[in-house]
């Protein structure tokens, strides 16, 4: 049996449906990562796992133990906020030993703990300070301190590096993953940022339209997405949209291409999908020179231009233009990027093995609308 | 943090320079020169009116008046009593809409402006009649408690109790505007909300989260209440209550002198609290202002 279920929860406001049945089992010290774009839900069921919402539908069992209707203040759950939320009246310490107040911890206790949980956090000297002369990655820091002083037994994490600045979030997203593993936490984590879910927990809910559409570690999301909304979502991806055209032979059809792609048993002729191709998936070469070696095996081949060159340190990215396809993308390491330039025409190949296939009938609508808004 | 600058100290250095521009003697100190004149001239002429008929007999003569110290006395009694009211009474009640109601913010907006729409002295005639001869309508929508507090031996009109409940009314607008601003200048729900996750109660986060995060509105409204139940005269003497403002008004129209000196030892005496509220506000831990001072030493 899980840690923390999540039973059929649904939450309604008037007449939107914000969670619509979600299923969740966390283990005991997993680090758990709700990840979606803005309104998907992510934040509503943290906050009902916290006590702050009730849900219209469905339970939550702690320990085997039901705690839907327990109030927020009744539930062993540590709570860090986007916004800090740091008492501003209060010193860092006070921030701290507020939660041990509440529960009549002795003095001595309180600031025992108070000194170990600054120097958990790396802000021993900062204990005498306002929130207000904190950085804001220190006050998180306070904050994530304030929330662990009270022993949860789930820590809630609701966008905590969203305000702050590239560097501090990443220095402070690992510094919260091994304060995680160290203390085994059980943690859910709320974040819009893939990238931060990919680095951080053990497990990622990729959530759309108040669903969990995949539930699986951070690789799996990544190599194996189930749905086209979580190959979109998660990572960059060429994109084609086509149609089986030999679900045997792994043949489906791209406007006037042919794409090759690993056998389809689960798929039928005509159905429509999406093909998922990651760029690093992707190599390059030159078009004159292409023309002039045999190729060897089967392959996809699409011929554009190199409309765009960005050197990002260990790979660089190429958008290519390519007539019927508009802009795709290939990351080549850097060592072998030289040579390529803006402006010419180049030949993007890909094995089949790596053009990853997903039904698309259901969710194109939604795909369109995250394609315009990522 | 370090490389934060109080706001205090960016104004205090570019703050010359428009200045220096307007050379020497600049135009705001001329106006500011002008402001303190048209303040401080009536006092002046009042204190030197009052001191006219020799200092030491006229203030002789207030402070042995019993009436003066009476009076007082109860107005200072009537004023704590409406402020202490008015705070606890609407302190919470705002911090409750603001977290569970906030649909019903636009009718607490409202009812916190009717006092400024009724004149007191409707008001006054309106509870005198309510309390002295209730009719059925009101004993029945006030579930039998107006005619309950018209006989003895719980009879409330004309009393110390309804006058101050009136001042509470009155002072409406004064407490519940400054407090709302102030919850809703700070991060109310979260606030709330993270003391709820550490394990606080409703009463206890009101109590040590919310409460000394709105300490300036609180005692801003406090001051309001406080200057308006002590200066208040209308419905005092409707109720027939003896108070310093009724007090003052009858010495004025005896002796002037009096009333002069009564005046200026007033305005000391609203001084000393108000000097006295500011500091209170002051020491408040955490405050923005105790940083910059901190800074600027």
């Amino acid at each position: 049996m899980a840690f923390l279920t999540l039973d059929g929860i649904t939450k309604r406001f008037g007449s939107t449906t914000a969670v619509n049945h979600v299923n969740l089992a966390i283990n005991q010290g997993e680090f758990l990562t709700l990840l979606g774009p803005s309104g998907c839900g992510k934040t509503t069921i943290l906050r009902i796992v916290a006590g702050f919402e009730t849900p219209s539908e469905g339970e939550i069992l702690l320990e085997d133990e039901e705690i839907t209707h327990r109030p927020a203040s009744k539930r062993p759950m540590g709570m860090v906020f986007q916004s800090y939320a740091l008492f501003p009246h209060m010193t860092a310490e006070q921030n701290i030993a507020f939660g041990m107040t509440i529960q009549r911890q002795p003095k001595e206790h309180i600031q025992q703990r108070c000194a170990e949980l600054l120097e958990l956090v790396g802000l021993s000297e900062m204990g005498k300070r306002y929130p207000h002369q904190l950085s804001g990655g220190q006050q998180q820091r306070i904050a994530l301190a304030r929330a662990l002083a009270v022993e949860p037994k789930v820590l809630l994490l609701d966008e905590p590096l969203s305000a702050l600045d590239a560097k501090v979030r990443i220095s402070l997203r690992n510094e919260i993953r091994r304060i995680q593993q160290q203390l085994k936490m059980t943690a859910i984590y709320v974040t819009h940022d893939q990238e931060e879910a990919l680095a951080i927990s053990d497990r990622i809910a990729v959530m759309a339209k108040g669903k969990v559409e995949q539930l699986a570690p951070p690789e799996e999301i990544y190599s194996q997405p189930q749905t086209a909304f979580a190959a979109t979502f998660v990572g960059n991806s060429n994109q084609f949209r086509g149609v089986v055209e030999s679900p045997t032979e792994g043949l489906c059809q791209v406007g006037d291409h042919t794409l090759h792609v690993s056998p389809l048993p689960r798929y039928q002729k005509g159905d429509r999908v999406l093909i998922v191709v990651r760029p690093e998936a992707v190599t390059l070469q030159h078009a004159a020179a292409a023309s002039e070696q045999n190729t060897n095996g089967v392959g996809n081949r699409i011929a554009g231009d190199i409309e765009l060159r960005t050197f990002l340190g260990p790979f660089t990215r190429f958008h290519i233009n390519s007539n019927e396809h508009a802009s795709l993308i290939a990351d080549i390491p850097s060592q072998q990027a030289q040579g390529y330039e803006t402006g010419q025409r180049v030949l993007l190949s890909f094995p089949p093995v790596a053009c990853l296939v997903l039904p698309l009938d259901t969710q194109e609508k939604e795909l369109e609308k995250l394609s315009e808004t990522v | 943090m370090q490389n934060r600058t109080p706001v205090g100290i960016r104004e205090s250095v570019t703050a010359p320079a428009p200045m220096k521009a307007l050379g020497g003697f600049g135009l705001d100190k001329i106006f500011l020169i002008l402001v303190l004149l048209y303040l401080l001239v009536p006092l002046g002429a009042t204190l030197v009116f009052g001191l006219s008929n020799g200092a030491l007999t006229t203030y002789l003569n207030i402070f042995n008046d019993h009436d003066f110290t009476q009076t007082l006395l109860v107005s200072l009694a009537l004023a704590l009593a409406s402020t202490i009211l008015a705070i606890v009474l609407v302190t919470p009640t705002a911090y409750w809409v603001q977290l569970r109601l906030p649909q019903a913010r636009p009718l607490l907006d409202f009812l916190s402006l009717v006092p400024f729409a009724v004149p007191a002295i409707l008001m006054g005639l309106g509870l005198v009649e309510v309390y002295t001869a209730p009719n059925p309508i009101t004993s029945i929508l006030s579930l039998g408690l107006v005619p309950l507090l018209s006989n003895p031996p719980f009879t409330i009109a004309n009393t110390h109790p309804l006058l101050v409940c009136a001042y509470v009314i009155i002072s409406l607008p004064f407490v519940y505007r400054p407090i709302d601003n102030n919850l809703r200048a700070i991060n109310t729900r979260v606030l709330t909300e993270a003391a709820y996750s550490l394990g606080g109660g409703w009463w206890k986060t009101f109590l040590s989260v919310i409460l000394p995060n709105i300490w300036p509105g609180v005692i801003s409204a406090a001051l309001l209440t406080f200057s308006t139940a002590m200066g208040e005269f209308t419905l005092a003497s409707l109720f027939s209550i003896y108070t310093f403002p009724i007090y003052l008004n009858q010495v004025g129209q005896a002796d002037a002198h009096k009333a002069a000196s009564l005046a200026i030892l007033s305005f000391i005496f609203t001084l000393i609290c108000v000097l006295g509220i500011i500091l209170l506000v002051r020491r408040q831990p955490g405050q923005k202002g105790e940083v910059e001072i901190a800074a600027a030493k």
